[in-house]
């Protein structure tokens, strides 16, 4: 098999890349997040005067409410009542295996060429 | 390229500078557990309690030891095969003698953004920290925390590009002292005696015990990672290490033991001090829980320790990722994955100097402009993809080079059992970030799906074939 | 004290930027590219180590 020569990159090449990556990078994280579609969202439930025996707190869990300065039920009642929404669909569950897995397969099968190219050309010189 | 001119003064064939500059072999084990704990303990400090947010104490006490398990073979698998490719790479140059290019540059990119990523979470808990001392001492509520986070950033940056021994030899000491105030707070809080503050039966009982049911359980093990991620960055001193097939398998099963011990203590003095949904919320609650924590005894020596046990952590930990961030980033320009440019060394302090400063503004970004439990979503993301890719490496490694064909500094025991283990462990993880962090999930494997794409139709075209492959390896079996 | 604190810090990052792209600058110029790119993989192992059994 004939020695493959890479072609040589221009520097203006090279920083175009380096942005393309940088562009792809941050836009994952950014995107869901400016869409408003990150998750992590805790609702808290409505409540109308809550009380500490409400909240099914104790008189110990009362008492370390106090200490971090809740001084009374309604203060302390949004972050004791957010919770997560762990309900979901099959549908979006079959999604996510189907990208992960596919993803993994996608790759694991163009490394497997590209290694093949690798290895021909590392030991075939020997 | 030219050999060397003796009459140069910059290409004299002599001494460090001569003809070629490579990384500088200056680090002992010490080092290596320092940049793997380093790295880690933050974790301890701040992040877990996320994991009590999504299933309650209990749940998380349980996602900590399966992450632990997890973690227990990802340091077997690491350091077999790290102890036979030792490149600054780390994974990365792993997968690209043992699996292939393409998967390659996805793992480099993995290490870049989990240690880039985690830089930033550190970064935000340093600047926290700092706006809670201005509060405690001068009453100061509007401090500008944005000086304090670049600051952090830029000093360790700046460390860094001036030379590895120094910068782990900083990392040794203040982990160690991070190491020390947790196991400080632990006696302090006295947990034997009968008049100790911890009020773990109280404050885990009713509805505190699973709040979310066991499905609570299954979440939390997103954010039990975060006990220990981060461990597997040892590899990435590879180049630097003085004796790299004895001194990275020690350093990493020496990290990993010392990190099982500070995360179920840290679990323990936190969940006895503290209210399940206080602890549980990282972003308005215990942003640093074990600070939290101190706080709560009321003693002023404890409050000071922990504090300074938080900064200390979060800049070893921003120290290590800048470190191991850079390795990657430069590993991957020197085979031209990434533009050659950051293949450079510096030639007097002998750094990837031009990856360190590159990488500086990408942290700020995410430091500055996102929450701290997205940034760490993103980090223990990257993460979570490269152990998945740890089973396969080293299943294949076994097949291509079975035992008998290369030494080994290290052989993990029990093959494939650990590979199997820590492959269903990720699946469940998966499953976790899913619940409740679906959006990023699937944002996150898109955007690995759309680089692998550029890589392999673009940018692999500017890769040397055969010169990728650099160890002095037989032929592979089967090919 | 805590605005002052404040003003330090920017100005210590400011020092710890301009000083790293100040070497990065001197580097650049006075190495040529081929050297301070002159790094390879697997050197080391290549001359010291054997890994046949």
């Amino acid at each position: 098999m004939a020695r493959y020569t890479p072609p040589p990159q221009s520097k203006i090449g090279q920083m175009i890349d380096v942005i393309v990556l940088l562009i792809l990078s941050i836009g994952a994280l950014y995107i869901p997040l400016w869409l408003g579609l990150a998750g992590s969202a805790k609702t808290p439930l409505t409540a109308d005067n809550p009380t500490w025996e409400s909240l099914g707190q104790n008189p110990t869990m009362v008492e370390r409410w106090n200490q971090l300065g809740f001084a009374d039920p309604a203060s302390a009642h949004d972050m004791i009542t957010a919770r997560f929404d762990y309900s979901f669909t099959w549908g979006a569950m079959a999604l996510m295996v189907v990208v992960i897995a596919g993803y993994f397969a996608l790759m694991l099968r163009l490394s497997e060429k590209e290694y093949r190219e690798v290895i021909d050309e590392k030991f075939e010189r020997r | 390229m030219a050999d060397f001119d003796i009459t140069s003064p910059t290409m004299d064939g002599i001494a460090s500078h001569g003809t070629k500059v490579g990384l500088a072999r200056v680090l002992g084990p010490a080092h290596v557990w320092a940049l793997g704990v380093g790295i880690v303990l933050v974790g301890e400090y701040m992040g877990w309690n996320f994991a009590v947010g999504k299933g309650g104490a209990y749940a998380a006490l349980i996602a900590c030891w399966f992450a632990g398990i997890l973690y227990s073979c990802v340091a077997m698998i690491d350091s077999e095969v790290t102890s036979t490719v030792a490149a600054a790479g780390g994974q990365y140059t792993q997968a690209k003698h043992i699996v292939g290019p393409l998967m390659a540059f996805n793992v480099g990119l993995y290490l870049v953004f989990a240690y880039t990523m985690l830089e930033a979470g550190n970064a935000i808990t340093l600047g926290y920290l700092i706006s809670e001392a201005a509060r405690m001492t001068a009453g100061v509520t509007d401090l500008d925390q944005r000086p304090f986070i670049i600051l952090s950033i830029m000093f360790l940056a700046w460390l860094n590009f001036r030379g590895v021994l120094a910068t782990l030899t900083f990392n040794l000491v203040i982990t160690a002292f991070a190491f020390c105030a947790i196991l400080v707070l632990f006696f302090a809080s006295a947990p034997w005696s009968a008049d100790s503050p911890l009020a773990h039966a109280e404050l885990m009982s009713g509805q505190a015990a699973l709040p979310y049911g066991w499905i609570g359980v299954l979440a939390a093990m997103h954010f039990g990672l975060w006990f220990y991620l981060g461990i597997e960055g040892t590899t990435q001193a590879a180049e630097e290490v003085r004796s790299p097939a004895r001194s990275l398998p020690f350093g990493t099963l020496a990290g990993i033991m010392t990190l099982l011990i500070a995360a179920t203590l840290t679990w323990y003095i936190c969940v006895g001090f503290l209210p399940w949904e206080y602890l549980g919320d990282g972003v308005n609650g215990a942003v640093a829980p074990l600070f939290s924590a101190a706080q709560m005894t009321g003693s002023n020596f404890l409050i000071i320790v922990l504090g300074v046990g938080t900064l200390f952590a979060t800049l070893a930990s921003a120290n290590g990722c800048i470190n191991d961030a850079s390795r990657a980033w430069f590993s991957m320009g020197r085979d031209h994955y990434l533009p050659q440019w950051f293949g450079a060394v510096h030639p007097k302090y002998r750094t990837p100097y031009r990856s360190i400063i590159f990488l500086v503004p990408i942290a700020l970004i995410f430091a500055l402009g996102a929450p701290l439990d997205q940034v760490i979503t993103f980090s223990i993301l990257s993460g979570l993809l490269g152990y998945t890719f740890m089973p396969i490496n080293i299943i294949l490694f076994r097949r291509k080079w079975p035992l008998d064909t290369i030494k080994r500094g290290y052989v993990h025991p029990f093959h494939p059992i650990p590979a199997i283990v820590l492959l269903a462990l990720c699946s469940l993880t998966y499953f976790a970030v899913f619940l409740g962090y679906g959006t990023q999930l699937i944002a996150m494997v898109s955007f690995y799906i759309v680089v692998s794409l550029w890589f392999h139709f673009w940018r692999y075209r500017f890769v040397k074939r055969a010169d990728q492959f650099t160890m002095p390896w037989p032929k592979p079996k089967g090919y | 004290m805590w605005t002052f604190l404040e003003y330090a810090a920017w100005a210590a990052s400011a020092a710890f930027a301009l000083h790293m792209i100040y070497d990065w600058y001197k580097t650049d110029t006075t190495y040529s590219e081929d050297v301070l790119t002159s790094s390879r993989e697997g050197e080391i192992e290549a001359m010291t180590e054997q890994h046949k059994m």
